[in-house]
């Protein structure tokens, strides 16, 4: 019983098995969950369900349970109530019953519709007890199968499925009356999440139970606490003891299994931490069976297997919203490729290449490429941090600098625009290193950088660095901006790279910095650079994305 | 976490010596919240970089950050210890005009006990 787990995020809901409305009006469809009687429908705002639309009467109808079985009753309503069609004034719900309030066809309720794995988890239980279990299996041994076997099924399993049959299984094996579980919210507060009688109807309160108890029980460290108060048990204070005639009550609080880092031999298989999730209670009063002679060991069983049953639901639900949550992350890093996608200019005076390598599905990187009356200007740009709050930011400022250069803006005007509106924004410690270079046919480079890596120009196996520079942009609101301007000849190239370039590191911690960027660069174009790069990395993985921007000055 | 910062007072003045990277994430956050912590009870920090040995754009943006809240609040914090590494960062983003840097933490002690201008 080793249970290998890591601690997932706290449920929130518990909601318990209720039966369910599903309230359909127009376009809106809403799942509400029948937790009280009596349940009230109307056109008053304070109905439980309430449905606006004026043949909808101020007080319709009422939802109520009798004995686990629902009924609708009409309260004098002006227009009617309805059930599949059929004017009622009172009538028991069946599962899908279909409701109606005054109104026909604009607005509905369904019944505790069926989902497609109702009782599946139940119905498959009782296919393997039937299976597995001979007149010789005791009643410890069908309690292990049946908790294995719903343990399995948690791949498939809903949380609220599994709560049933537990409740089921500890109702059967102790032959108490009610079983009720309680499970700790986000806030830690202990809520109840499912009830059930012997006669397996819902149990939606819990009025009638010895709330003392359960609190007691949960504070002790003991497994499960079994009162029996026909021994002389001091009554004082316990009131549904008293006011009930309870005689037999059993808690059992669920502790979390025990979080393995590694197989440690010391720690006994399937440990409990001391941490309480919920906690089983279940009783039976004196005019019914006499349940304090119910097995330790089957109550050791439910304490031990209970908690691990509920704690493996709580994991596959918390990897289902993990799973959708990488599926909204890829949706999005799709849309930020197509956003990012650019369409490289023909000039004729020069040739244009540009190529990023993102080491996340999602980055912070860009490159742009305009061409206007004021000449061809490219752009690299690179946003402080990483993943997704780097790449929302890094898709803005494209945004912002493409439409001012198609805008034919001044570069300094463009840096300092995009500098006020980051630092309006208050966006917190993000910030974008930027350098852009605007490029005439006649070889004149206007440039601004924003503490960017200084630009390579390669001229004739040499490269020079243009050392202009600015603050970055986003960090400072009152940063001032200054471009510079350096030319180039027939034959020279001009190279822009992101810091990811240069801060790629090996296998021994070495960079690859600036002395053998500019060494690649003289000895090869765009593709070689990267090349370079990787030859120098070996196998370490890119911890930062790389960007290369070249234009090839033809002239 | 790559990060370990020590605080100690000298002459009325905190430092708080940093040693490791600074990078984005629990890093740059814990560099963020101890000065946040420090800068409650004094205005005048110095910050000795010289164990840091790596600041990545993340990090940066946290110092910047931290700066500027202090500057704000009217405390000033100062630099010493850069290494080759983090001057050319400071250089290439010329935040070596916004920051001031001073070579050994006794002068930047110093400075401070010239008065604030």
């Amino acid at each position: 019983m080793a249970f290998q787990t890591i601690v997932g995020p706290s449920s929130g809901t518990g909601s318990g098995v209720f039966p369910t409305l599903v309230f359909v009006q127009g376009n809106e469809q809403r799942v509400i969950n029948l937790d009280h009687s009596p349940f009230g429908v109307g056109r008053k705002v304070d109905k439980d369900l309430v449905i606006a639309d004026p043949r909808v009467s101020r007080d319709h109808a009422l939802i109520v349970s009798e004995n686990g079985v629902f009924s609708v009753v009409d309260q004098g309503s002006k227009h009617g109530t309805f059930v599949n069609g059929e004017r009622v004034e009172r009538k028991t719900l069946e599962r899908n019953d279909r409701l109606e309030f005054g109104v026909r066809e604009v607005a509905y309720v369904i019944f505790n519709p069926q989902h497609g794995t109702t009782n599946s988890a139940r119905e498959f239980l009782s296919q393997i007890s039937g299976m597995h279990i001979s007149d010789e299996t005791t009643d410890l041994e069908k309690l292990v199968l049946f908790l294995e076997a719903a343990r399995k099924l948690n791949t498939i399993g809903v949380l609220d499925e599994i709560l049933m049959t537990l409740l089921d299984v500890t109702l059967k094996l102790t032959r108490a009356e009610r079983a009720y579980v309680y499970m700790k919210n986000a806030h830690g507060e202990l809520r109840l999440a499912a009830g059930r009688n012997a006669k397996g109807e819902p149990l939606l309160d819990d009025k009638t139970i010895s709330h003392s108890i359960l609190e007691d029980a949960l504070k002790s460290n003991s497994e499960f606490v079994l009162t029996d108060t026909s021994r002389s048990v001091d009554l004082t204070g316990r009131k549904s003891i008293v006011a009930y005639d309870l005689r037999t009550v059993i808690c059992v609080p669920l502790r979390k299994p025990q979080v393995h880092a590694t197989r440690d031999a010391e720690a006994p298989a399937g440990a409990m931490s001391a941490e309480v999730m919920g906690a089983l209670y279940v009783d039976s009063r004196f005019a019914s069976r006499d349940i304090s002679g119910v097995s330790n060991d089957i109550l050791h069983a439910i304490a031990t297997e209970a908690a691990s049953l509920i704690e493996n639901a709580r994991l596959v639900q918390a990897e289902e919203a993990g799973r959708r949550y990488q599926q909204e992350l890829s949706i999005a890093a799709s849309i930020q490729q197509r956003l990012m996608a650019v369409t490289i200019p023909e000039v004729p005076f020069a040739k244009l290449a540009g190529r990023n390598l993102s080491c996340k599905e999602i980055g912070g990187d860009f490159f742009d490429a305009v061409n206007t009356e004021e000449g061809l200007t490219i752009v690299l740009a690179d946003v402080s941090g990483k993943g997704v709050s780097a790449a929302l930011l890094a898709s803005t400022l494209q945004g912002m600098i493409y439409s001012q250069l198609t805008a034919g803006m001044p570069l300094t005007d463009i840096v300092t625009a995009v500098n006020r509106f980051f630092t309006d924004k208050n966006i917190g410690e993000k910030y974008a290193t930027v350098i852009i270079a605007r490029v005439q046919n006649n070889g004149d480079v206007e440039y601004v950088n924003c503490g960017h890596i200084l630009p390579l120009i390669v001229s004739n196996g040499e490269v020079q660095r243009p050392a202009q520079g600015n603050l970055p942009v986003g960090l400072l609101p009152d940063a001032k901006y200054q471009s510079d301007h350096c030319r180039l000849k027939p034959g020279d190239r001009l190279v822009l790279v992101t810091d990811g370039v240069t801060e790629a590191e090996n296998a021994r911690g070495d960079f690859f910095e600036d002395s053998r960027l500019e060494q690649a660069a003289i000895s090869g174009t765009l593709e070689k650079i990267f090349i370079a790069i990787s030859d120098f990395c070996g196998g370490t993985p890119l911890n930062d994305d790389c960007t290369i921007v070249e234009l090839m000055y033809t002239g | 976490m790559a990060l370990k910062i020590d605080t100690r007072k000298s002459e009325g003045v905190t430092i708080m010596s940093c040693h490791g990277r600074i990078v984005f994430g629990e890093e740059a956050t814990a560099l963020r919240e101890n000065l946040k912590k420090v800068l409650s009870s004094t205005r005048q920090v110095v910050l000795n970089l010289a164990g840091v040995n790596y600041i990545d754009s993340g990090g940066l943006g946290t110092l910047v950050g931290v700066y500027s809240s202090a500057r704000a609040s009217g405390a000033e914090i100062k630099l010493t210890g850069l290494g080759q590494r983090l001057r050319d960062v400071l250089q290439i983003t010329k935040l070596v005009t916004v920051f001031e840097v001073y070579d050994t933490e006794q002068e930047a002690i110093a400075t401070f006990h010239r008065g604030a201008a």
